[in-house]
């Protein structure tokens, strides 16, 4: 059965091509939600094993979202990679808070390959 | 039989009420002959005529022009200019004095310098006039001419203390202006994390673009045309915040131009597009139909945008529901104060059509006291290294550049408002009516 990934970013533009690309060269089953605000009602019906997760969005960001997960008992342990064009390369791989609180957190522009490897492992892993 | 003294006065008196005017001078310049010399000796100007049968030569020099050229009559009676003047200046003596001769009517001349003798340079408004002795058959030119020297020297002095004062206002806007860009680079690097938060937007979307491309695409893909319309768009957003952070830095000199502001508006928004974002904030822009173009200079006035934008950011964090206005609707003023700039034509007047910004927050507000010091340099509420507290003082010197005006205020509701006052740009009309053949009102 194919892994079901909820991506929430509210870039349309990037969200579309981000499931073009996940839905061709893996086997996912992608959601988009690009209003953080129905994040969590989307999630608790979509049930994804994943979730890949904008920081910065109007309404409620990243950082609002995952405590909203955290809160609920079914999404609480779906593993979340943060996306975000806050933070420069070479910052994510410094052991950071996020990555000490079980969040990876991934710089955007991401390469398809690094992204899909994380993926890969975080799944492998749950 | 002799009449006595008073009795003689008495009858020249009672001559002298009841005769016409030139009788009186007749009897009186044919009893006392000399009375006319001193008549003309202690004139308040210099009075002199020459003879313009005889070469011009001088047949009256009165003591003030004596005074003024140094040149004694005993030196001047019976000479020409060329015996006493320079060769310039007695050239230009006599073609005047032949031209009030020729046209036969009154010649004024200004301003005229001369070179005394006494080694002097003097200032003269001088008139000269033909006067004829028909029984004689003579032209004289009598002139008449009145010190001014030291009237030029002050205008003189006080054209070159214009002329200091305006270097020095040069200076001082100079001075303005780098303070401006100064402030404006500091904003630029505030800003610089935010605009590369939204640049990397569109460039995640590019790679994202590329990685579907680069890993083999059929002819018939039907994502095709979508991604290239997607990547197409994101090209032009990244491109737009770049220009608009280029447009925004660039620009020292102080250029006013007829612009629509609303453009102006949303610019300001983009560069500040991420800490509203990060702020959570609700934006409204509120334009009324019709906005006529402004008088402003473009990157200046995105300046004050991007300024109070942030501003409103930073008032309104941690505070419930943040919501930012902006609304703009066009008036006339009704009364202008009466302060030193509205007595100036520069300064907005009543009756001035203008556009009123009003940049509207539902932050935390101002207190009284901290109102009366918004304006000053280096004033500021917000922690070290988040602002130097010149944003203020800039953005109100810029409104000031543009002849318009800024005001503060705490709304009933809560949080502050704006009012920026700026002047319409002059229509083709306005410029017509300005030029010379202006209806008179």
């Amino acid at each position: 059965m194919s892994k079901k990934i909820l991506i929430i970013d509210d870039e349309a533009g990037f969200t579309k091509l981000l499931r073009m690309n996940l839905e061709r060269n893996g086997d996912y089953e992608v959601m988009i939600e690009n209003h953080s605000v129905h994040a969590l009602k989307t999630a608790q019906a979509f049930q994804p094993d994943l979730v890949l997760l904008d920081l910065v969005m109007p309404g409620l960001d990243g950082g609002d979202v995952a405590a909203l997960f955290q809160a609920d008992p079914k999404l609480k342990k779906v593993p979340v990679i943060m996306l975000t064009a806050l933070v420069a390369h070479g910052e994510t791989s410094t052991g950071s808070v996020a990555q000490a609180a079980g969040v990876t957190v991934l710089p955007k522009p991401v390469e398809m390959a690094t992204l899909r490897s994380c993926i890969t492992d975080i799944l492998e892993k749950s | 039989m002799s009449a006595p003294e008073g009795a003689k006065t008495q009858r020249l008196s009672s001559k002298a009420i009841s005769a016409p005017p030139e009788q009186i001078l007749h009897d009186l310049l044919a009893e006392s002959p000399s009375i006319l010399a001193s008549i003309v000796d202690n004139l308040p100007v210099a009075l002199f005529v020459k003879d313009a049968d005889h070469d011009f030569r001088v047949v009256l020099w009165n003591k003030k022009q004596e005074d003024i050229t140094t040149i004694p009559r005993e030196k001047a009676l019976g000479r020409t200019d060329f015996h006493m003047f320079s060769q310039e200046s007695a050239q230009y003596f006599r073609q005047v004095d032949e031209a009030v001769v020729r046209r036969g009517k009154l010649f004024e001349i200004p301003e005229e310098i001369i070179s005394t003798p006494g080694g002097g340079d003097i200032w003269l408004k001088t008139t000269k006039a033909p006067v004829f002795d028909t029984t004689r058959n003579r032209t004289f030119v009598i002139g008449i001419s009145e010190d001014i020297t030291p009237q030029i020297r002050v205008r003189e002095q006080l054209k070159e203390l214009n002329t200091h004062l305006t270097l020095a206002n040069q200076q001082l806007q100079e001075t303005q202006l780098q303070l401006i860009q100064a402030e404006k680079m500091e904003s630029v690097g505030r800003l610089a994390a935010g605009v590369a938060h939204e640049v990397k937007n569109p460039l995640a979307l590019l790679l994202m673009g590329v990685e579907y491309l680069a890993s083999g695409i059929t002819e018939n893909d039907p994502n095709l045309p979508e991604i290239l319309t997607e990547m197409r768009d994101a090209i032009a957003r990244a491109d737009r915040i770049i220009r608009g952070l280029v447009d925004y830095s660039s620009s020292r000199q102080l250029s006013l131009e007829s612009h629509e502001l609303l453009p102006l508006v949303e610019n300001a928004l983009l560069l500040t597009r991420h800490e509203v974002r990060k702020g959570n904030i609700n934006v409204e822009v509120i334009f009324e139909k019709d906005l006529p173009p402004v008088f402003i200079d473009l990157a200046k006035m995105e300046q004050i945008f991007v300024n109070l934008i942030i501003n409103a950011v930073h008032a309104m964090e941690g505070r419930p529901r943040p919501n930012l206005e902006i609304y703009a609707y066009a008036t006339r003023i009704p009364e202008v104060e009466r302060d030193e700039g509205a007595r100036t034509a520069r300064h907005l007047r009543s009756g001035d059509e203008v556009v009123i910004v009003e940049i509207r927050d539902n932050g935390s507000g101002i207190s009284e006291e901290n109102m009366q010091k918004i304006f000053d340099p280096f004033f500021t509420t917000k922690a070290t290294g988040v602002g130097t507290g010149l944003g203020l003082s800039v953005v109100r010197k810029i409104i000031e550049l543009h002849r318009g005006r800024i005001s503060l205020r705490n709304r009933v509701s809560g949080g502050v408002a704006v009012s920026l006052t700026l002047k319409v740009a002059p229509t083709v009309q306005d410029e017509l009516d300005k030029g010379p053949f202006k209806k008179k009102q």
